[in-house]
């Protein structure tokens, strides 16, 4: 039995797709969600914690269907939402005991003082949530989610918003966790994160997996360089064997190729024969990044298209 | 039931952490007897001060449950609803809590009032009928919260839930037997204040401070606030955001 298992999950909201057939199955691993904004991430987050309907499709957290055994699904796991809330008015500790309480997990007073060490907050358990800095407020969130040891933990964005230490701080204890045997599920639009801490990830665009795996098999899609260019001007694709192109991002133009000092030259010669000035090109290894730019091309906010409401935009125009 | 308490446990705390919320929550309802129930020049009655203090408690209890509900919105609004509904704890255990909590401040507030009454000349009641009072005004209480809060989940936000909160509390006062009895009321008004559910409880209360037992209305709340508990439990069970 998987901890997270979804076959074919789809959401609508109105007329726009937010998660569209999304099938997945995750255990004991720390999966990353990996996607631009809008791309369905709390979306599928927020109906694998029994929080919103799927349009379509069925998911089970655990062996247990989050439509038909929601009590179930709940039980085993923790969630931590994308948007931070914690009393500011109640202390740490009572932040935290309030989530203890709620859970019913015995011995809750030690538990407490547990959860609160093991992220780090020992010494201002006492102080009012209203002095805490936002990294402390988010590891306080954890530690409200960590004290009922849950199988499956859910972290929407763990790292928004904080600065390289706080953010590596949490990641080694997502880390932790996972070497606990807990099943860690997170969204995250930070590639290098990804990267660097999660066992897979899966990526997301317009609510579709475009790619998944382990980030080494990822980058291993790819050939052992990528180049790119700075280009301006009119750009055509150009046709040199060994060179697959991977994507464009404004005005930078990604390859990737086996033997990236030879292809250099061979590039830049190709590139400026199509008519467009080369202004510069690095070479490097791929990175996530790059895998992404390839299966998902340049992000935009899906939008849903509603008749109506084009319609009363056209007639203001008038 | 440990949920209930927990949930309630939070609310108080965090209500008794705001200093002015507290001083303010307890010296309006002061304010409103004191300046109804001595200044206003009566005549249809020989001790007003005991004709309007039915009134003025149910009032609190009204304006106490309205308010209530923002409790609610401001969990949803903050984020703090999304943790609550993926929690273990039973759903309906957040309603609950929060009726508990919304009645159990209503009841601080109208324990006030009875108290001021007495000190500024209304007729001493006997432990049965302050138990009645108190009986019908906690019954009064539920029913007022189960609904603001229902309605609080359903409303987009705080404004909307500020716009619908005057758009009932001021009517259902202003129609109701809280300020005259029906006999001094214009023949339309009294028709409408027949109806209003304030009025059941508003009655229900005055009938007790003057001996009686208001068996009728005691059933219609039981039976509205019973309805009403059943289908919001319902709603909260099977809530999505
Ligand atoms: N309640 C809602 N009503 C209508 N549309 C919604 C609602 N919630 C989300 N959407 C739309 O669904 C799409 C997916 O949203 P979702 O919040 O899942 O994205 P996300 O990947 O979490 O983005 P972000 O990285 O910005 O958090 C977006 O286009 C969004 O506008
Ligand atoms: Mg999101």
């Amino acid at each position: 039995m998987n901890a997270i298992e979804t076959t074919d999950l789809t959401r609508y909201y109105g007329v726009l797709c937010a998660v569209n057939h999304l099938t997945l199955s995750v255990n004991n691993e720390i999966f990353a969600l990996l996607g631009p904004n809008g791309s369905g991430k709390t979306t599928t987050v927020l109906m694998l914690t029994t929080l919103l309907t799927p349009t379509e499709g069925s998911a089970s957290v655990c062996g247990h269907d989050v439509m038909r055994e929601g009590e179930m699904v709940r039980k085993s796991l923790s969630y931590v939402p994308q948007d931070m809330a914690v009393d500011i008015k109640l202390t740490g500790r009572e932040n935290v005991r309030f989530f203890a309480d709620l859970y019913g997990v015995p011995h809750a007073a030690d538990r407490v003082d547990e959860a609160l060490a093991v992220m780090e907050l020992s010494d201002r358990a006492d102080d009012l949530i209203r002095t805490y800095s936002g990294g402390m407020r988010r590891r306080l969130e954890l530690a409200q989610a960590l004290v009922h040891e849950p199988s499956v933990l859910f972290l929407d964005e763990p790292t928004i918003g904080l600065d390289v230490a706080a953010r590596k701080r949490i990641w080694e204890h997502i880390r932790a966790l996972r070497k606990k045997g807990m099943t860690i599920f997170v969204t995250t639009h930070y590639m290098d994160e990804a990267d660097q801490f999660c066992d897979r990830v899966g990526i997301i665009s317009r609510g579709q997996i475009a790619a998944l795996g382990t980030p080494a098999e990822l980058k291993a899609r790819l050939m052992k360089d990528v180049i790119t260019a700075k280009v301006e001007g009119m750009f055509a694709l150009p046709d040199v064997d060994g060179i697959a192109f991977v994507g464009r991002n404004d005005d930078e133009v990604s390859f990737t190729v086996e033997n990236g000092r030879e292809a250099l030259p061979l590039l830049a010669d190709a590139l400026k024969k199509s008519g467009c000035i080369v202004r510069s090109m690095s070479l490097r290894e791929p990175t996530l990044d790059d895998v992404f730019l390839q299966a998902v091309g340049r992000q935009e906010e899906p939008h849903g298209f509603e008749f109506d409401k084009f319609r009363i935009m056209l007639r203001r125009r008038k | 039931m440990s949920g209930i308490v927990t949930y309630m446990k939070r609310d108080f705390l965090k209500w008794g952490r705001g200093k002015v919320a507290v001083i303010s929550a307890l010296v309006m309802p002061a304010a409103w007897l004191i300046f109804v129930g001595l200044a206003l020049p009566v005549q249809f009655t020989g001790n007003y001060l005991d004709f309007i203090t039915p009134g003025i408690l149910v009032m609190t209890m009204l304006s106490a449950g309205l308010s209530g509900g923002a409790l609610l919105m401001f969990d949803k609004i903050l984020g703090f609803l999304n943790k609550f509904l993926a929690l273990p704890t039973p759903r309906s255990s957040i309603l609950v809590s929060k009726i508990l909590f919304i009645t159990g401040r209503g009841l601080i507030q109208t324990t006030i009032i009875l108290v001021i009454a007495l000190l500024i000349g209304a007729t001493l009641l006997s432990p049965l009928q302050y138990g009645l009072t108190y009986f019908i005004l906690f019954l009064f209480g539920v029913l007022i919260s189960t609904f603001a809060t229902t309605i609080a989940l359903y409303l987009e936000d705080h404004d909307s839930y500020a716009a619908f909160n005057t758009m009932i509390s001021m009517p259902l006062f202003f129609t109701s037997s809280a300020l005259m009895p029906y006999s001094v009321m214009p023949a339309w008004l009294a028709t409408i204040a027949h109806f209003n559910p304030l009025s059941y409880a508003i009655d229900a209360v005055r009938d007790v401070t003057v001996g009686g037992f208001p068996a009728v209305p005691i059933i219609v709340l039981l039976v509205l606030t019973g309805g009403l508990l059943a289908i919001c439990t319902h709603v909260f069970r099977k809530v999505t955001v």
